[in-house]
């Protein structure tokens, strides 16, 4: 069982200081546009990743005007109750502590307090460019695997290195290919350890977002997900070895899991090209109560879930079963915002389960 | 901070260029100076100034020395058939302390990162090669901080010595000792177990 007891939010994002105390396992929050729903969700989100979900820096965090911010927030995992706080130092120093110990690492955190959320930006995942979708799979593995993480901060730090040498070699006479080859022999072993994580987890993460997509969009519309990387051709040794000219004549590495990508179809054809936006939504949804399902099944409680503005994303009666799924038949942790107050009070009661509406108004 | 006179300024500058040093620690050694002796104050910047001007490397293992040839290096009854190769002269200075090593060293003057323009060329790479052909040690021991790019170094240097009749070794990885194993980070703990050491072996060592 995971859940947040309550947060302080000083000077993140539009907050200059706030608490919250969550006292049921349903949270509602409403208000209008700017009050700062979403950054309530972001602030329990990095609580959970020492990061933001939608902001790539950290000074990005901090309120206009302020220096540094501080998230503190009390949860309690399998009877047992942790303070996580972050802090960001007026310095930009970063510390984020767990029980008033701090962590070296940052990384050993992740997994720690499992957490999904689905965001509007989201669709990205189905619409966008490949790394939103590695990038999804990562989040996912990393949750499930500290060692996955690890492995993929190692690829791409000697990849950026691997890379690095390559744009050298363009303006250099002399190459050392000797590097070169020590650098791509570096990359086997992560690369290999990211390649059958991934392989690992689609193998029963794939049949489970289908059965998902199919229940939410209720109709028998056949959708096909399949795994694409290039070390499905060949061994990555012998691919890297045969791209070597061609990653010096591009100056880039050409081979490796930093390619993958997730190809969705929908009948035969591309579902990027043909979805409706409300298909487009479902899957959406179906990728991350996927992800939901296999952080359940890992941990043996829930993770926590953050459903930022999903009102306007399908209609009533799909919404209602899907809320429905989410909140009735688990016990894990949820956090929905609405700026329609009304209408997200009238949906949870009608859900007949115990919940708590927070109202933000404009500080 | 709003000084009296150019000449403070400018000393004070100088010793805040120095890492660690601020401005307000730069104007305490200052003015502490500025109380000393004339003499004491002549002798700190000969110090200083014979540092620099005299200092070498060594011409063997590009260790810091006074002489061609470092003391180390010179030593008749330290063994020669071991290298010990390192990033930096404060690193033999901690293998030193240790007390335990009683082989020769080699100091790299840094290890390979691309990223921060540091090749095999700016290293001292080329002169343990040619080392090797004419001292033909046994065994090249490697001491380099245990990441990434430590290991690019090592498995470049290793790559060039693969025909040489060479023991090649890398310096333990693990839990250190009189740490706390639920402590330890996973990786490491991991990396332990995998690399896990007979008792035997263990006890004899620490004889």
């Amino acid at each position: 069982m995971l859940l947040l007891q309550n947060i302080t939010l000083v000077q993140f994002k539009n907050s200059l200081h706030s608490s919250f105390v969550f006292g049921e396992r349903i949270v509602g929050i409403c208000g209008n546009n700017g009050v700062g729903k979403t950054n309530l969700l972001d602030a329990i989100y990095y609580l959970c990743f020492t990061k933001s979900y939608f902001s790539k820096t950290d000074v990005q965090n901090v309120r206009f005007g302020s220096k540094g911010f501080r998230i503190e927030g009390n949860f309690v995992r399998n009877e047992k109750s942790e303070k996580i706080v972050c802090v960001l130092r007026e310095n930009g120093r970063k510390e984020c502590s767990v029980n008033d110990e701090a962590y070296i690492k940052f990384s050993a955190h992740i997994g720690r307090l499992p957490c999904v959320m689905v965001a509007p930006d989201d669709v990205e995942i189905i619409t966008g460019g490949s790394e939103e979708r590695r990038k999804f799979l990562d989040y996912t593995l990393s949750q499930l695997d500290p060692a996955y993480l690890q492995a993929l901060m190692d690829y791409n730090r000697i990849l950026q290195q691997r890379n690095y040498l390559l744009r050298t070699f363009a303006d250099s006479p002399h190459r050392d290919m000797n590097l070169l080859d020590v650098l791509s022999q570096q990359l086997l072993e992560p690369g290999n350890r990211v390649y059958e994580s991934r392989n690992e987890l689609l193998e029963f993460f794939l049949p489970i977002v289908r059965e998902l997509y199919e229940t939410i969009a209720g109709s028998g519309e056949r959708l096909e997900i399949s795994y694409q990387s290039q070390l499905q051709t060949d061994s990555f040794e012998n691919l890297l070895r045969k791209s070597r000219d061609k990653d010096i004549l591009l100056q880039r590495t050409q081979i490796g899991i930093h390619r993958d990508d997730l190809q969705f179809t929908l009948n035969g054809e591309n579902f990027k090209n043909i979805a409706s936006q409300g298909q487009r939504k479902s899957l959406l949804f179906a990728l991350k109560l996927a992800e939901f399902q296999i952080l359940l099944k890992h941990n043996g409680f829930a993770p926590i879930l953050l459903l930022d503005d999903v009102f306007e994303k399908l209609d009533d009666n799909r919404m209602r079963n899907l809320l429905h799924r989410i909140c009735v038949e688990n016990n894990g942790q949820i956090f929905i915002t609405d700026t329609h107050c009304e209408r997200l009070k009238e949906t949870l009661e009608q859900l007949q389960v115990r919940h708590q509406i927070i109202e933000l108004e404009a500080q | 901070m709003i000084f009296s006179s150019t000449i403070l300024e400018n000393a004070v500058n100088e010793f805040a260029r120095l890492p660690g040093i601020g401005k307000k620690t730069a104007l305490r050694l200052v003015l502490h100076l500025i109380k000393q002796s004339p003499a004491e104050v002549q002798q700190f910047t000969e110090a200083i100034d014979r540092m620099k001007k005299e200092i070498r490397f060594c011409s063997r293992c590009n260790n810091i020395s006074d002489t061609e040839v470092c003391n180390i290096c010179s030593d008749r009854s330290r063994k020669s058939e071991t290298i010990c190769v390192v990033e930096s002269l404060r690193d033999v200075i901690a293998i030193e302390s240790t007390q335990q090593y009683n082989g020769l060293y080699h100091v790299l003057g840094g290890i390979i990162s691309p990223l921060d323009g540091i090749g095999p060329d700016q290293l001292n790479i080329d002169s343990l090669l040619r080392r090797i052909k004419e001292e033909k040690p046994e065994e090249l021991i490697f001491a380099l901080s245990p990441n990434i790019q430590g290991d690019t170094t090592i498995y470049y240097i290793q790559k060039k010595l693969q025909d040489k009749p060479l023991r090649i070794t890398t310096i333990a990885r693990g839990i250190a000792f009189g740490g706390e194993l639920e402590y330890a980070d996973e990786m490491t703990l991991a990396r332990s177990i995998s690399n896990r050491q007979p008792v035997d072996n263990y006890m004899s060592n620490n004889k």
